[in-house]
């Protein structure tokens, strides 16, 4: 049931050298790891996945956002414990699930996690060598120099020159990634064990990028096993020797040979065999001519220049690759971080973004829905009809009394336009399900008629049905005049809802996209684009 | 039907404790116990904890977690009164503006360095506590301060329907608060901030602005209710404020598990106090003075913030 890659007449891939090179015992996986789920709670972000690494291997692993492939790099790495039933074997010897810490460093498992696990407060050398300290005889006390040199080394073997002593705090974002990165390798022995990469070189640039790839051939030219968890489909085709894809938490092509597939079959393995589908929205006549709120010159942490405007009664999609700015743009619109430049008006109203406060922003009509529901959208411990009320008490109450009409016919609305289950609105919304809190949220602010909604992922780690249903209410409230901002990485979700999707890429709005769209033409265009970005 | 039914056994649940509670004392001791002396003490006798309670209320709701000053504002004001009054002759009108005035002073104190220097809750308080206190025997030279006018007294003792004028204070000022919890735009905003300040911020909520007019409410409850205690007594010993705290706070955790299970209200906290007044009388009467209500309070704390502590759990699973 596993491809392994035998090596095959005429077939010479480094994978195979690999093999051949370590003789006949390693012919047995690096890594082979069957019938892994994982549960958490109702929803399963894992079913029935199996993998299998040789040695000598740089493994790719791909699929969309909500795949999986965090999920199950934290399994292999001991932050999650697996579901019941699954193995794991490492040259053939049993790991044990969950994975424990010492038993990593006895198989020679190293990972560098997506979010990099660096401590801002200290410095480089701290970073990479915490729990390897060497120290003197007698005091105990660190042998400092000594750990500087091995830091330093460390990091020169990937061509990155930073000063052990500088406080990680001040680093840049792609030499963070080089620290985490090396910090990882120093536990490589040369000839076993398995290094895994999650979506780790994000942010390196062109140059830091190609020693990266140079060293991965050299970790697996040497008999090293690579796992490379990546959104960007160019980096495993060309420093792959196989991929593996993950659809929806399952297999959807095990150990496929990187040599024989092209992006588009990536994309199609990715996306699932149907056929696009195309808007199910009304077409709409033409662009309006006046755009009811508009965005000039607004920089932010990642977005560095950015100008667009939303016409009343338009939904314009944001995407782009995780890092280029599309994940922060609707937070510096409504106020909710400050930008450092940059104007939006909605309504003839201009604010600048400096200084304005969400409460100036809501008043004139902007509406934002985060991304994350449990800290900035929602108060698990209310009830829902206080959490879908909460932005209009002072509104529409009286100062004296806030009134029990009103709230009770937009909770109703909300329970009713969304389906919520159960339909009680005076249960605490923690007790909701995933799904339905999020019908909440976005029906939170719904209700608000705003001028311009701005929604972050608003269908995030949703079923289809709750999936339908938010769709369709985003859909009427653009239709009943509102301008409608939805960022996100669902291509599936941003075909279906938008009239045209705006392509962001290193801060900036790179390219339109207009109808007709399809979740196809969306994904090819984020990742062509970053290709063409990187050429120039 | 059932259902219902162990729900409202479970928000009353401390009620028929009470229940009990009284029956074993009046069993035990119906000489002392039994009487309605004994009523008049437990409901005559709490002034100072209302407001204390109804206080720490006040920050408790907006998420602060915990003002422990509470107890020596009130000292001070209650000292600052008979100070000001019988030592210094200054007008008692006067003197018990001015205490008020302290209280809000030293709330807005907490306030700044809480909600804008950012500094930690416990940090500040435990600091102003030990402070307040200080300042508190100092002025009053280290020992209790007598001598007010029973006219001044009459505003805390004034007899109606058989209990002091400040029962009614204390009933007033919960059912007031409760009500702007329950009914106001502005008790909404208090709660969000409390359950989740981001989502608050994000909603158009001024979160820092109520986090600092909680501290500051905070410190006029317990400026008032230092003036209706010192016209109560007479005056103020000034290092009985610490006996204070301890009885506030196991009020307010123990109100959680009564009428919103879970929450923190002022209806259930004036039932949790009355029920701690209660128990820690009928120990007394038992004989067992002294030491009893340092254990009889700490048992009752760690009781209520686990019983609070399992209740909130629960709403938010």
């Amino acid at each position: 049931m596993f491809h392994c890659p035998e090596p095959m007449g005429g077939d010479t891939t480094t994978a195979a050298q690999g093999i051949l090179r370590l003789g006949g015992s390693s012919r047995r996986p690096r890594l082979e790891l069957s019938h892994l789920s994982k549960s958490f709670r109702a929803s399963r972000a894992l079913v029935d996945v199996s993998l299998a690494v040789a040695p000598g291997e740089v493994h790719g692993l791909v699929g969309e956002n909500g795949s999986g492939k965090s999920t199950l790099v934290k399994v292999l790495s001991g932050y999650h414990a697996p579901d019941r039933g699954a193995s794991l074997l490492i040259d053939g010897q049993p790991l044990e699930l969950p994975v424990r810490p010492a038993a990593m460093g006895r198989f020679g498992l190293s990972v560098v996690h997506q979010d990099l696990g660096l401590i801002d407060a200290f410095s480089v050398v701290e970073n990479m060598r915490v729990g390897l300290f060497g120290v003197r005889r007698f005091t105990r006390a660190i042998r400092w120099r000594q750990e500087r040199e091995l830091a330093r080394a460390s990091l020169a073997a990937l061509g990155a020159q930073i000063d052990p002593d500088a406080p990680v705090a001040g680093l840049s974002a792609a030499e963070r990634a080089e620290v985490a990165i090396a910090r990882a390798l120093q536990h490589h022995e040369h000839g076993r064990g398995l290094v895994m990469f999650d979506e780790s070189t994000r942010a390196l640039p062109l140059q830091p990028r190609r020693h990266f790839y140079s060293l991965l051939r050299d970790i697996a030219r040497r008999g090293g096993s690579v796992l490379l968890v990546t959104h960007q489909l160019e980096e495993v085709l060309e420093h792959t020797d196989r991929v593996t894809v993950l659809r929806d938490g399952r297999v959807a092509g095990g150990g496929v040979d990187a040599d024989g597939i092209t992006e588009h079959d990536l994309i199609r393995l990715m996306l699932g065999r149907e056929l696009p589908r195309r808007s199910k929205r009304p077409d709409r006549a033409v662009r309006p001519a006046r755009p009811a709120a508009e965005i000039r010159g607004l920089r932010g942490r990642l977005v560095t220049d950015a100008n667009l405007s939303v016409g009343a009664g338009e939904v314009v999609g944001l995407t782009g690759l995780l890092g280029s700015g599309f994940e922060e743009l609707p937070y510096l619109i409504a106020g909710a971080r400050p930008a450092s430049a940059g104007t939006v008006s909605v309504a003839g109203a201009a604010f600048d973004l400096r200084s304005a406060s969400v409460r100036e922003l809501l008043k004139a009509g902007i509406a934002l829905v985060p991304e994350r529901r449990d800290t900035e959208g929602l108060a698990l411990s209310e009830s829902m009809i206080d959490n879908v009320t909460l932005p209009r008490v002072r509104s529409r109450g009286r100062t004296m009394h806030i009134g029990r009409a009103w709230r009770e016919r937009e909770a109703a609305s909300v329970i009713r336009e969304l389906a919520v289950h159960p339909a009680d609105p005076h249960m605490p919304v923690g007790q909701l399900s995933g799904g339905n809190q999020q019908k909440v949220l976005v029906g939170k602010w719904l209700c608000g008629y705003s001028k311009l909604l701005v929604l972050h992922e608003p269908t995030q780690g949703v079923d289809v049905g709750a999936r339908q249903v938010l769709e369709a209410a985003i859909s009427a409230a653009a239709q009943r005049g509102a301008a409608v901002l939805v960022a996100g990485l669902d291509a599936g979700e941003l075909a279906r809802l938008c009239d045209r999707v705006l392509l962001m890429c290193d801060g900036h709005i790179d390219r339109e996209l207009t109808a007709p769209l399809s979740p196809e033409l969306i994904i090819e265009a984020v990742y062509r684009d970053r290709r063409k970005a990187r050429a120039s | 039907m059932a259902s219902t039914v162990a729900k409202i056994g479970e928000r009353y649940a401390i009620l028929a404790l009470w229940g009990v509670m009284i029956a074993v004392y009046s069993v035990l001791e119906p000489s002392t116990f039994d009487t309605g002396g004994t009523v008049q003490t437990i409901f005559g006798s709490q002034a100072a904890l209302v407001f204390l309670s109804m206080a720490f209320l006040c920050t408790v709701i907006v998420g602060e977690f915990v003002d422990l000053s509470v107890a020596s504002i009130l000292g001070l004001c209650a000292t600052i009164v008979p100070v000001l009054n019988v030592l210094h002759h200054v007008n008692v009108v006067v003197a018990s503006l001015v205490a008020v005035a302290i209280g809000v002073g030293a709330g807005a104190v907490n306030g700044l360095l809480v909600v804008y220097a950012g500094v930690n809750t416990i940090v500040v308080t435990l600091g102003m506590f030990s402070l307040l206190s200080g300042i508190a025997l100092a002025i009053a030279h280290l020992s209790a301060v007598s001598g007010l006018s029973a006219s001044f007294g009459q505003i805390a003792l004034a007899n109606v329907w058989g209990l002091p004028i400040s029962f009614y204070y204390g009933i007033a000022l919960t059912l007031a608060f409760a009500y702007v919890l329950a009914f106001t735009p502005l008790g909404r905003h208090m709660q969000f901030v409390g359950a989740n300040r981001e989502v608050s911020r994000l909603a158009g909520v001024r979160v820092q602005r109520i986090r600092f007019g909680a501290f500051v409410a905070a410190g006029a409850l317990c400026g008032i209710g230092g003036v209706v205690v010192s016209a109560g007594l007479g005056g103020f010993d000034p290092s009985t404020s610490v006996t204070y705290l301890l009885p506030t706070v196991s009020a307010v955790f123990l109100g959680t598990a009564v009428v919103r299970p879970g929450r923190f209200n002022p209806i259930g906290t004036l039932i949790g106090l009355y029920f701690l007044a209660t128990g820690i009388l009928g120990l007394e009467e038992l004989g067992l003075a002294g030491w009893i209500s340092d254990v009889f309070y700490g048992a009752a704390l760690i009781v209520a913030v686990t019983v609070t502590t399992l209740l909130r759990k629960r709403i938010s699973a």
